[in-house]
């Protein structure tokens, strides 16, 4: 809203710089998007208008709110005469639907269409509104000054002295002062003359009454329509208009006969026509009075201060409420500009904005209950990034939503069904919530290696989203160094073992012992692909994550060099954390007995899972006197002295008691125990 | 041999003067010690040369040469021995390294700085009594809307442009007839807290948010916000004030003042704009704070009675108040960054400017 000062001064007698206006307006509540000097040593300043003051889209709510800042009093326009209303035999009004059009006040002027004088036109300019015709820029001027605005129909153009306030019909249209034709359905309000819709009640007037150049007879409309209902139409229309930004915040039910008179009065100033008498108004049910009741226990509790009572008065006063002091507080009527006050709390808002926020005390509000614990995911999520930093990842943060195209070949995960797509996006780039963490993070990887960058470890903890819901995941991307490069050798690239390594360490802060199972997946290549799958508590067997390579085509589309090797994964964190079986915090034991190593190599078909080896071992440990404490995996080999499709494995098995020391020979029976089986099961040959 | 070519005082010091020269010279341990023969050494040395002269020299001059060559071989030995201390002193040991080369970093990754941001955060309001709590980033429009006085058709739900789901998404507890969006902002943590407890409340409810925003250099359609809401009997504004100038002399410096410009959100009356006083130039005016002494944060209030009566608590009883501070904008304040897309670029050169 424009606020030229000079019109301002016309209702504030107030000789105020434009700064300290609009420095003391925006502290309580009007932000000012700019100022600007005019000639003759005028300004103009430019207020944002919260959607709950419609009031203030005019110079007078403004002023209203401006005296009170100052505390000087309102002037009210002594000039403007009343003119006297009922029935008019050149007007007749029919409201058919009273819910959406409470109030309809219209008025018959006989004029001379022509320019308008110097002075509106440069007001008008200033507002920012540019002039037309000596009548349409007094309602424009009208509705700039008080806020209501108003419509001109050229009478000759209607089908008779007549307006009907209807909704549309089945399949009506009109072309709107834009000379676009509209279609209107029955839930839209029009202004009607006995025929057709002339005008889209508080959106936009039709073509085909417009006032012209030779219109001589006009009917100005001022008229209260239902907000929600206005806002409807609008959108649902596209169109958006100076008329329809007021009604669908809430006009002035009060004043549409005011309007008419400012108007009559303008009209007359500057020579344009004569409004004739009576005003039609029709308001069949009028509004009772807003009564709001406030406590003076209440204002002191809700703000945290006493603020003295003719601070109160004043303020709700000045305002242009009605305010009647009792023993608790004030009964008080709020003024039907005000649609925003409708309860005790408005009016405490009231008292605070204009008596200070600055002057309330600064407190700390006493506890009366321990802290309830966190979401738990927080914790968890903490430690999977303190692991993840630990692992040389860092944290990326990437959009939720992605091109269509990006998901697609990902969607696989989503078992047949299709990502969540965005109803309205902004963006093709974003018209799509992510199925997988993974698409994002090959992005950034693909960025950073567009930017030079070699090595890229990069992960993130974020929603993704299915048909069914959001879960929470940890993705990772690698690529580069799987070991740093350093002067004394050391380098290698990153391997599936790499990520690999990484999941088993989250699982593992996590609770959750996990195990890799061969798996394929469109987007990752085949063979150095694996579904995580729990692997102990009553989820054994759920996959909650996926490893692998990124395949080169995802590769190649998202803009990655074609040779990178991308490793990913990606871990349901949901799902992990539900899986945990509750395990006893009690540290267990340190052994007080020794243990002993016993390293085997053996050769088998290279096609046989290690995992299988390992439980081969573990199921012939079970039958062994010397209990079997731990079996790793030390050496591979393929090659020289090893037949084509077999392997060389190397196997540590280590074996200790917690009750007593072994023997050699028990430890001998035990390790030719477990190596008899790895024979019998896998045919290994001992190297 | 002529009387002014015998060992003399002279002599002495001109040898002494040579072997220190020589030994200064050495390139290596070996050499030093060659140096040394030459001058000690039982054959062919200086020291052994003179020896010899006294069984040639006239009698009256033996004894001479003899204290000469015994003056000359202390001196030599004196600073061998002082060499040889000097060198052990100095010589590198059996397996030495170059300690000047680089170590072997062990791999550490670094948190987003969004994350920094938001751990901070956590950290202060947990130390203040306030519960961290999260929720689903797809939701309803009641949760979102109508719950926080933002009915259907209500002006203000302009305000934040939504995006919606194009199929509704299960799970969600509001009106099965509602539309399915993406929260546009953490507000929604409001309502899910006040329905699944009672009061006293005291949450802070970080996470992110969605608008139908393009991406440029201030705007992103995806941020975070971290929402505060504190519930209970005879909370106030004061007491909004007071949390606000605790949280903000923490997180950015403890000389800052506040500013409370009122505003208008349908789910707090009365409602403000919190603003801080610039920490960089104690509200002089400097870039940061675009010349006005002030830094907008985020909007706040007190929690409108509509909102409780929403959740069914009794809005005569309880008080309360809100607020929401965009988490970005922390961090370009705090970091300064100009360009809100750095965040999610991931470019590591920017990622690893960042605490572990």
């Amino acid at each position: 809203m424009r606020l030229v000062l000079s019109w301002l001064r016309e209702f504030v007698d107030l000789d105020a710089p434009a700064e300290d206006i609009a420095e003391k307006l925006s502290i309580r509540g009007f932000e000012v998007a700019s100022m600007e000097a005019l000639d003759g040593g005028d300004a103009v300043i430019d207020f944002e208008i919260t959607a709950n003051r419609p009031d203030c889209l005019s110079v007078i709510g403004l002023a209203r709110e401006i005296a009170t800042t100052y505390s000087l009093p309102l002037r009210d326009r002594e000039q403007t005469p009343s003119l006297a209303s009922g029935r008019s035999d050149r007007l007749a009004i029919h409201l058919d639907d009273q819910e959406l059009c409470p109030r309809y006040a219209g008025a018959v002027a006989d004029v001379k269409i022509g320019p308008s004088p110097g002075w509106l036109t440069a007001r008008l300019h200033a507002a920012g509104v540019r002039p037309i015709s000596n009548i349409v820029d007094i309602t424009n001027y009208v509705n700039l000054e008080i806020g209501q605005p108003m419509h001109a129909f050229d009478l000759a153009k209607l089908a008779g002295p007549e307006i009907r306030v209807r909704r549309a019909k089945r399949g009506e249209s009109i072309v709107t002062l834009d000379d676009v034709e509209r279609k209107l359905d029955p839930d839209m309000l029009v202004i009607a003359d006995c025929d057709r819709a002339q005008a889209i009640a508080g959106v936009m007037g039709g073509a085909a009454s417009e006032v012209s150049a030779s219109s001589t007879v006009i009917v100005l409309e001022s008229a209260y329509f239902k907000p929600s209902s206005v806002r409807r139409t609008s959108k649902r229309l596209g169109l958006k208009t100076e008329a329809s930004a007021r009604f669908e915040r809430g006009a002035d039910i009060g004043a549409q006969v005011r309007a008419i008179e400012r108007a009559a009065a303008l009209i007359a100033q500057i020579g344009a026509g004569r409004i004739a008498v009576p005003v039609v108004d029709c308001y069949p049910q009028p509004r009772g009075p807003v009564r709001i009741v406030l406590r003076r226990t209440r204002l002191g509790q809700l703000l945290g201060a006493q603020v003295p009572d003719g601070d109160v008065e004043r303020i709700l006063r000045a305002l242009g409420l009605d305010v009647r002091a009792n023993a608790d507080g004030w009964e008080t009527v709020a003024p039907t500009f005000r649609v925003d006050l409708l309860r005790e709390a408005d009016l405490i808002e009231e008292v605070g904005r204009h008596y200070g926020f600055d002057r309330l005390d600064a407190t700390f509000p006493v506890a009366t209950a321990p802290a309830p614990a966190p979401d738990p995911r927080i914790a968890r999520d903490q430690v999977v990034r303190r692991v993840m930093t630990a692992a040389g990842a860092s944290e990326a943060i990437t959009f939720a939503f992605i091109e269509a195209k990006a998901a697609e070949p990902f969607a696989s995960v989503l078992g047949g069904a299709m990502p969540v797509a965005v109803a309205n996006p902004l963006s093709a780039k974003f018209d799509t919530l992510r199925p997988l963490l993974l698409p994002g993070l090959v992005d950034a990887v693909a960025h950073n290696r567009r930017h030079g960058r070699r090595d890229v470890r990069l992960f993130e903890i974020g929603t993704r989203f299915a048909p069914g819901g959001e879960t929470r995941a940890l993705g990772v991307a690698w690529t580069g160094n799987g070991a740093a490069e350093h002067w004394s050798g050391g380098a290698r690239d990153v391997d599936f073992f790499d990520v690999k390594g990484v999941v088993e360490r989250v699982c593992d802060a996590l609770g959750v012992g996990v195990r890799c199972e061969p798996a394929s997946q469109p987007f990752l290549v085949a063979g150095q692909t694996a579904s995580i799958v729990v692997d102990d508590g009553p989820a054994r067997g759920e996959a909650i994550g996926l490893i692998g390579q990124v395949s080169p085509a995802i590769a190649d589309a998202r803009g990655l060099p074609r040779h990178d090797r991308v490793f990913v994964v990606e871990l349901n964190l949901d799902r992990l954390a539900a899986v945990r079986a509750p395990a006893s915090d009690a540290a267990r034991p340190i052994p007080r007995y020794p243990f002993v190593v016993r390293d085997v190599s053996i050769v088998v078909a290279d096609s046989l899972p290690a995992e299988i080896i390992r439980g081969t071992i573990h199921g012939a440990a079970r039958a062994v006197p010397s209990p079997l404490a731990a079996i790793s995996f030390f050496d591979r080999y393929q090659g020289k002295g090893v037949p084509e499709g077999a392997v060389s494995l190397s196997i540590r098995l280590t074996f200790q008691s917690s009750e007593r020391t072994l023997t050699d020979a028990e430890v001998q029976q035990s390790f030719e125990t477990i190596l008899g089986a790895l024979v019998r099961e896998h045919g290994a040959v001992q190297r | 041999m002529p009387a002014d070519l015998l060992p003399n005082a002279e002599s002495v010091a001109q040898h002494v003067a040579a072997f220190e020269r020589e030994l200064a010279a050495a390139a290596s341990p070996r050499d030093a010690q060659s140096i040394r023969d030459r001058y000690l050494g039982r054959k062919n040395s200086v020291t052994a040369s003179w020896m010899q002269l006294i069984a040639s020299a006239p009698p009256d001059q033996k004894k001479n040469i003899g204290r000469y060559a015994n003056e000359l071989k202390q001196a030599i030995e004196a600073r061998w021995t002082q060499y040889g201390e000097h060198a052990a002193a100095t010589a590198r040991p059996a397996g030495a390294v170059d300690v000047t080369l680089p170590g072997r970093l062990p791999a550490l990754g670094h948190r987003h700085p969004l994350t920094v941001v938001r751990d901070r955060l956590e950290e202060i309001f947990t130390r203040m009594g306030f519960t961290v709590v999260e929720g689903p980033e797809v939701e309803d429009e009641w949760h979102c809307f109508d719950a926080l006085n933002m009915p259907a058709e209500h002006p203000a739900r302009d305000m934040q442009d939504t995006l919606y789901l194009a199929t509704p998404m299960p799970g969600l507890d509001g009106d099965p007839r509602e539309r399915t969006l993406l929260r546009t902002h953490t507000s929604t943590m409001q309502i899910r807290y006040m329905q699944a407890h009672q009061p006293p409340i005291r949450i802070v409810a970080p996470g992110r948010v969605y608008r139908r925003d393009n991406l440029d250099l201030t705007h992103s359609p995806a941020f975070a916000q971290v929402e505060a809401l504190v519930v209970g009997e005879g909370i106030s504004l004061a007491d909004l004030k007071g949390t606000l100038l605790a949280f903000a002399r923490e997180m950015f410096s403890p000389n800052i003042r506040l500013r409370f410009r009122a505003s208008f959100f349908p789910y707090t009356e009365p409602s403000a704009e919190l603003d801080v006083s610039c920490w960089q130039c104690d509200g002089a005016g400097c870039a940061m704070c675009k010349k006005s002494g002030w830094i907008e944060l985020g909007g706040c209030g007190m929690v409108h009675p509509a909102v409780f009566e929403a959740v069914g608590y009794d809005a005569e009883r309880y008080t309360g108040f809100a607020w929401g501070i965009g988490i970005e904008r922390i961090a370009i304040l705090r970091y300064q960054v100009e360009d809100i897309r750095l965040f999610y670029e991931n470019d590591l050169r920017f990622l690893e400017q960042f605490p572990y």
